[in-house]
């Protein structure tokens, strides 16, 4: 069978190699060039001049944002998103497929919209605060909890997916066999279960880890414009066109993408199993 | 009767933690309701506001259906749900046939060589959307060289593509290598040409496969707002970037409101149906 | 196998066929829900064309967007400082003045005229040309800027119109509690600075970023945004902000639909417009990508009807641009219909060009001051 259908292989490789490469290519280009709508081919050259970003406070601080609240958000989505999905794998639920529908669902609404209904009701006076006469959130609107909240949130059921997955290939009898052997629950836990699932940690982790990174919506609306990260400054670049510092700013976060996909590989020689 | 006494856990010297271990199951289980009332919280918030007799966005004052029947007058909303609709579908149907083609041919390399070009498919699912949605912008710009009407509905298809075909293809993947290879070389051994065996019978063998990827390429076009905001053109919007504009000005028309919590209910249904027949089927099988 | 590509087929034909259609059609970039669909529909109808709207939420989106070619707009109504940037780079059409004969017949309102005036001297300095601007664009909406404040705070108000904008900027002086946000357009940051330190907003200097960056950490903001700023006033979320006066009104039309009258809404939140303050037109320009110029022109023409104009503003808070349009709403003052009465009041209280008012129209800095502007209010935000 193998070999007819490996010409079907072909146009993919094609698509992905100027997809994937081009695209990069020509930001590179734009990060450490002058060229812009502005130039003529003749008067390009390659400058290093847009590096001077870099010692701007501004985006020192974002890349720190970036990366505190890119950490914590990926430590708690982990910490709640394994424990729901344990719970879900070790209930008596028949049919556990309704139950990650209910997990996927959100996602399916508009993002913003869903975001600034959270921002609305993180502040003093909201639309649940009429109905139900008190404040749930108390007033943290514009401060890191929001933003914290709100990425947790966002990216949560991905976590989920993945750690469930993960989980619903070990085999039971693994388990009983381990419990059998006298373990307790809870060795059975980390001696078995949590080993076995660790791919799942891993690609969940990353799929929180990159988004929290280098989104700019939550971030602007839960925090009321205060709290800056790196895809802010990098949306703000595009506003103003000033493309050559967006796309310098892209290419640092890309070596952060790269590094990540290469932790993948360490994990899951295949590289297939993302989902 | 003799009358027998059991041992209980306390005579071998263990801890009776039976209730306690009950009572915690039961916080675990009421933790969880919560994390997922987390999630749905935004949600649930959106059907408030659908329902608000009043365009104020942080008062309530009463219940009103008016935003759900005056959702088909608004133009613009009605113009953007339909550009969402068009692109997603277009992009999911040419997504999972060329993904399920792809991902065919994938798999039949030899392993080196299949990891590399999977982990290039990777990229896409894994890369920022502001970078994606970015860099995709500049290449297009390239080719307006040449097609100088390149951007609209053909540039946002395409951008959608780049990144709902891996899905596709990931999705694929485990189901292929579930696949009894004997299967394939029983129907060529019968004497079935090559495509019509794939067609026939492995088609069907990864169906599953198929369908998630489908479900997960639409669940991710229909909501990308970042990339479709780079890459649209001709008055092609989508609702996200509508809705992202229309928020710089004036109010959201609460009509907005109404369709996502409509969107999200229709969804449910769906998918709650889909499971319906799915057990009504398994049961005829039994 | 068959059935699945005959049914993909007939979707993707049927699809492309929903997407095509037969009509001619005109390419608008405007801001979002700045107007009134009734007037889109009736322009449709009458000159048998489909209108597609496009949207954008700021004067840089639209430039980048015509300028990039992405799209072949007919029409985009930009600000007017980014007229005076699409012109000198070469972005515009030419207006053709016989298919306009609406325009002709009406008379600008005077901040309205000197705003086309203070394009052509600014661009005399920048470039030496000398442009009458009225040539290029229509005017669509005009505009003023203030302080948008909570009114339920004592004292506010009367502070408000003894200091102006010391108010707002000296956190220290005045109510030191009190939420002031920001809006989050570099080069409006900048102006209202040079407002409030009585300078030119338009004179771009280092020195004078330093002190703009100065009077902007006093302030300590507590929001920096455009709608959302608003919208948290009206909710009592937030207590001063800088504001266009339209986007008020908008607020203001909103709460008089619902059946209040304008007094009982100025209780809860107002606005206050200094003496010295932003004045801008939205003008409907012509860019160099247009395949429709005729209906690009047939649409300027109808919107320029002072009936439709008039019918226009009943949408959007914004100022109409024309004497005659602007006698219209006022015709409304005793009118017995609630919404006509409070409209035409509102209209006649904050566009009231009695009051002695300095009206300044914002020119565009080049790219290297912008982008210095731009990363200041950055490092001011970031902590």
């Amino acid at each position: 069978m193998n070999k007819e259908f490996k010409v079907l292989a072909l146009p993919y490789k094609i698509w992905l190699g100027i997809f994937v490469f081009v695209p990069i290519i020509a930001m590179a280009l734009i990060g450490i060039s002058n060229l812009n709508s502005t130039v003529t081919i003749a008067d390009l050259r390659i400058t290093l001049s847009h590096f001077s970003i870099l010692y701007q406070r501004s985006v020192l601080i974002a890349f720190r944002n970036s990366l505190t609240f890119a950490f914590a958000t990926t430590l708690i989505c982990f910490v709640l998103g394994y424990f729901v999905s344990y719970e879900i794998k070790r209930s008596r639920v028949k049919n556990k497929f309704v139950i990650l529908t209910i997990v996927i669902l959100p996602m399916w609404s508009n993002l913003i919209l869903r975001i600034e209904s959270l921002g609305n009701i993180m502040s003093e006076n909201n639309i649940l605060k009429s109905i139900i006469g008190f404040n749930l959130f108390g007033n943290i609107s514009g401060t890191w909890m929001a933003v914290l909240f709100g990425l947790v949130f966002t990216y949560l059921p991905f976590m989920i997916l993945s750690i469930y997955t993960a989980l619903e290939k070990i085999d039971p009898a693994l388990e009983e066999a381990a419990l059998d052997l006298g373990l307790t629950p809870m060795m059975k836990f980390w001696k078995v279960v949590f080993p076995l699932s660790f791919k799942g940690v891993v690609t969940g982790s990353i799929m929180v880890f990159l988004p929290a990174l280098t989104g700019f919506a939550v971030p602007k609306i839960l925090s009321r414009g205060q709290i800056i990260l790196i895809g802010n400054i990098i949306e703000n670049k595009f506003i103003y066109t000033n493309y050559n510092h967006g796309a310098l700013l892209s290419m640092i976060i890309l070596i952060f993408i790269f590094g990540s996909i290469l932790l993948i590989t360490k994990f899951d020689k295949e590289g297939e199993t993302l989902l | 009767m003799i009358e027998r006494e059991v041992a209980t856990l306390k005579d071998y010297g263990f801890r009776d933690y039976s209730k306690l271990v009950k009572a915690f199951n039961v916080v675990k289980r009421i933790f969880v309701v919560l994390i997922i009332l987390g999630l749905y919280l935004s949600i649930i918030i959106i059907a408030i506001k659908s329902f608000n007799n009043s365009r104020n966005l942080s008062s309530f004052s009463g219940l009103t259906l008016s935003w759900y029947l005056e959702m088909f007058n608004e133009t613009e909303l009605m113009n953007a749900v339909r550009n969402t609709l068009i692109v997603s579908t277009i992009a999911t149907v040419v997504a999972t046939i060329l993904g399920t083609i792809f991902a065919i041919g994938l798999y039949t390399l030899a392993k080196k060589n299949r990891v590399f070009w999977m982990l290039l498919n990777n990229v896409p699912i894994l890369n920022a959307d502001i970078v994606t949605g970015f860099s995709l912008m500049l290449m297009f710009r390239m080719f307006m060289v040449f097609f100088p009407n390149i951007f609209g509905l053909f540039t946002l298809v395409m951008a959608h593509l780049f990144f709902c075909i891996p899905y596709v293809v990931l999705s694929v993947m485990p189901k292929l290598k579930e696949t009894d290879p004997n299967l394939m070389d029983a129907a060529l051994d019968l004497g079935v040409k090559p495509y019509k065996a794939l067609v026939k019978v492995l088609i069907p063998a990864i169906k599953a496969g198929i369908f998630a990827g489908m479900l997960l390429a639409l669940t991710m076009s229909i909501d990308d707002f970042v990339i479709s905001y780079f890459n649209t053109g001709a008055g092609f919007d989508n609702l996200s970037i509508w809705i992202y504009a229309v928020m710089g000005r004036r109010d959201l028309t609460p009509s907005v409101y109404a369709f996502s919590t409509l969107l999200t209910l229709f969804t449910l249904a769906g998918l709650l149906v889909y499971q319906f027949l799915e057990r009504n089927k398994k049961g005829e099988k039994v | 196998m068959k059935k699945v590509v005959l049914f993909v087929l007939a979707l993707s034909l049927s699809l492309t066929f929903i997407a095509c259609n037969s009509k001619p059609r005109l390419r608008i970039l405007n801001w979002g829900e700045y107007i009134n669909d009734d007037v889109v529909a009736q322009f449709e109808e009458l000159y048998d064309v489909k209108v597609v709207m496009s949207v954008a939420d700021s004067n840089e989106l639209f430039y980048s967007k015509i300028k990039s070619k992405t799209t072949a707009y007919d029409i985009v109504i930009p600000s007017d400082y980014m007229i005076e940037k699409m012109y000198d780079e070469g972005m515009l059409i030419k207006l053709d003045y016989s298919l306009l004969p609406n325009v002709t017949e009406v008379t600008y309102i005077d901040p309205v005229e000197q705003i086309f005036d203070s394009m052509t001297q600014t661009t005399i300095t920048r470039t030496g040309e000398t442009v009458d601007f009225r040539e290029w664009g229509v005017p669509y909406f005009y505009g003023t800027s203030g302080l948008i404040y909570n009114n339920r705070i004592e004292g506010l108000e009367e502070a408000l119109n003894e200091f102006g904008w010391a108010v707002y900027f000296e956190s220290d002086n005045h109510f030191p509690n009190l939420r002031r946000g920001m809006y989050s357009e570099a080069e409006v940051a900048y102006a209202v600075t040079m407002f409030y330190l009585d300078n030119n907003p338009n004179v771009f200097s280092n020195d004078l970023l330093n002190q703009s960056k100065s009077v902007l950490q006093d302030a300590s903001f507590i929001e920096w945004g455009n709608d959302s700023l608003k919208r948290n006033i009206e909710a009592n979320n937030l207590d001063i902000a800088f504001t266009w006066t339209g986007d008020y009104l908008d607020r203001l039309y909103i709460q008089i639909e619902e059946g209040k009258e304008i007094d009982e809404v100025r209780a809860l939140f107002d606005i206050y417009i200094p003496d010295t303050t932003m004045v801008f037109i939205d003008a409907m320009v012509i860019p160099y990508t247009a395949k429709n110029i005729e209906a690009a022109h047939q649409f300027i023409n109808y919107l320029s009807d002072p009936e439709i104009a008039a019918q226009n503003a009943e949408v959007v808070g914004y100022a109409v641009a024309t004497v005659e349009a602007f006698d219209i709403i006022l015709s409304y003052l005793d009118s017995d219909d609630h919404w006509l009465r409070n409209w035409a009041l509102a209209n006649s209280l904050y566009y009231n060009l009695e009051i002695e008012r300095t009206y300044y129209p914002l020119t565009a800095f080049n790219a290297q001051d912008i982008d210095k502007i731009n990363s200041m209010i950055q490092d001011v935000i970031a902590k």
